[in-house]
């Protein structure tokens, strides 16, 4: 059914495919920029993937004005603010973010500071209320396949005082353009590629039953879950297949429009608190959390669930399953994708396996109601749901 | 005329929500367990379009306290981007959460303040309207720990002597 009324926005430039990333020095140009300041981290220095990049550039005749590649793996909004500052002391008139889900929201969040021209991102907190600002041209590269963050209107970033993560929301954080180029992507761990894949899949669940939900986030959403469901487990299998990886790119960036358009629901909101106050892994967390909070939901969006099974398994399967049972199969076909993944390599299935203490659980459920995520999930949820959800994942 | 209309009745409306908050602070526990998480000196400014009534409070420890005029210093600022969409809001037409889905509200400040505020404004709208029209905006009543009848009673006196 259409919703009353919808917006949808998706400003960003997508370049996918082989030897996109050769691109980049002609899309820099094209934006006008020419002291580009790349952000990046040490791992991925120590890949050589920040070489691949920097070879290109320097072929090109635009090597980066400066590099940052200290951003830890829970940026903060110390880190923002000081990028923001070496930004300015360099004299760079551009961004550049190569990294997964943490570098490209830094990345988002410095382009907020030097945008909205202030030099405390804290000073932007909110939703919808930062008019464009001066326009800084800024692309991201991603290296992991689950954030989608490539694509999204908000930047999620700790704030170290208060413990949360904090959500930075507006159209204009998203970059200009985004690049997704197999090779970015081909030698992540089995394990990451896994817990990348699960958030992409758990954005594109939630996407596609919150409360605004519509149909252009739908489609995008649902060609997320199906590539998901065909490259996800080969990705794994066989991480240097440029295929699978590609694949699984395009479902994480397709997941990031749609829920950017939409938002997510309560696993992100209970996600957000177990990484603010238990510093757990984003995409694990998303992983093992799905399932329970798909059940928990199941009353409010069962006819949302029965829709999706077609796009998790196929179009035959879905139709020789009865109508009623759809929503749980859609249930079944995620907890199964999860139990597969953990034998394979040993992707958390509960949350004791990542070492969280019960006793936490009292703070993140109070974390978690206070997330702006929770608003939207279909099916209201009190602190003592929350700890209902926490102690069956446990 | 139309317009006019609707500004009288937010104005009256967000008096009546400002009041029968208040009041649910004594008459209802989750709404006291609310206000006693609210950080000391936090203010909200909730308004309802351009040039439309607002409504400025500040939480000082020990109750949600009128401002007459709206702080100049940092508040949490939630803007409903039209008087029609308030209007609808306030008639019980359509939840927060609702409104929030249609892109309907301009957030300046933390979005955990803002969950703060839904959660009292969904409690007070579950005592304010009859259960018929709750029920068809929100997905789950909460349990009323006092009659509606007690609130509006308590409110209605706290109008007549001046209180709010």
């Amino acid at each position: 059914m259409q919703p009353p009324y919808f917006e949808y926005h998706n400003p960003v430039k997508i370049l996918c495919g082989e030897n996109a990333l050769d691109r980049l020095p002609s899309e820099l140009r094209q934006l006008a920029a020419s002291r580009p300041m790349l952000l990046t981290d040490a791992v991925l220095q120590k890949l050589g993937l920040s070489n691949t990049l920097l070879d290109i550039m320097d072929a090109e005749g635009c090597p980066p004005a400066c590099t940052f590649t200290d951003i830890p793996v829970d940026s903060s909004l110390s880190v923002v603010n000081r990028i923001a500052a070496l930004y300015r002391e360099k004299n760079c008139d551009s961004l550049l973010a190569l990294g997964g889900g943490s570098v490209i929201d830094t990345a988002k969040g410095v382009h907020l500071v030097l945008s909205g021209n202030t030099d405390d991102i804290l000073s932007l907190s909110g939703m919808e209320n930062i008019p464009r600002g001066r326009h800084i041209p800024f692309i991201v590269v991603p290296t992991t396949a689950g954030t989608g963050s490539e694509c999204t209107g908000v930047a999620v970033i700790r704030n170290e005082e208060q413990a949360v993560k904090m959500e930075f929301l507006s159209p204009f954080v998203a970059p200009d353009a985004a690049v997704l180029d197999p090779r970015m992507t081909l030698r992540l761990p089995p394990r990451a590629t896994a817990a990348t894949g699960m958030d992409a899949l758990c954005h594109a669940i939630e996407a596609c039953s919150c409360l605004q939900k519509n149909p252009l986030s739908d489609a995008h959403a649902t060609a997320s879950m199906r590539l998901v469901a065909q490259h996800l487990l080969p990705a794994v299998e066989n991480g240097a297949d440029a295929t699978h990886r590609l694949c699984m790119a395009l479902a994480a960036t397709l997941a990031g429009i749609a829920f950017s358009n939409s938002m997510v629901g309560a696993v992100h909101a209970i996600g957000h608190a177990l990484g603010g106050v238990c510093h757990l892994p984003h995409a694990d967390v998303m992983a093992v959390l799905l399932p329970h909070v798909m059940r928990f939901n199941l009353p409010r969006a069962e006819h949302h669930y029965a829709e999706l099974l077609p796009f998790l398994v196929g179009w035959e399967k879905a139709a020789d399953t009865p109508k009623d049972e759809r929503a749980r199969a859609a249930i079944r076909c995620v907890e199964n994708l999860t139990a597969r993944l953990h034998e394979l390599c040993g992707l958390p299935v509960r949350l004791r396996d990542m070492l969280v203490r019960e006793g936490d659980f009292p703070r993140v459920a109070q974390t978690a109601i206070n997330d702006g995520a929770l608003i939207v999930n279909p099916a209201s949820v009190s602190a003592a749901q929350v700890e209902q959800i926490l102690h069956q994942a446990y | 005329m139309r317009r006019t209309l609707q500004k009288i009745y937010l104005s009256a409306v967000l008096r009546l929500v400002h009041a029968a908050i208040c009041e649910l602070q004594s008459l209802d526990k989750a709404a006291e367990g609310e206000l006693l998480g609210l950080p000391v000196g936090l203010r909200y400014a909730i308004c309802t379009g351009h040039g439309a009534p607002a409504l400025f409070v500040e939480w000082d420890g020990a109750g949600l306290r009128r401002l007459r005029e709206e702080p100049a210093q940092k508040c949490c600022r939630v803007r409903i981007k039209t008087m029609a969409d308030a209007f609808i809001l306030f008639t019980g037409r359509m939840s927060l959460a609702h409104l929030y889905a249609r892109h309907g509200l301009v957030v300046a400040g933390e979005i955990a303040d803002v969950m703060r505020l839904a959660r009292l404004v969904n409690l007070a709208e579950c005592y304010l309207f009859p259960a018929f029209i709750t029920r068809r905006i929100l997905p789950e009543l909460p349990r009323l720990q006092a009659s509606p009848l007690r609130l509006y009673a308590r409110v209605f006196f706290g109008f007549l002597t001046n209180r709010y």
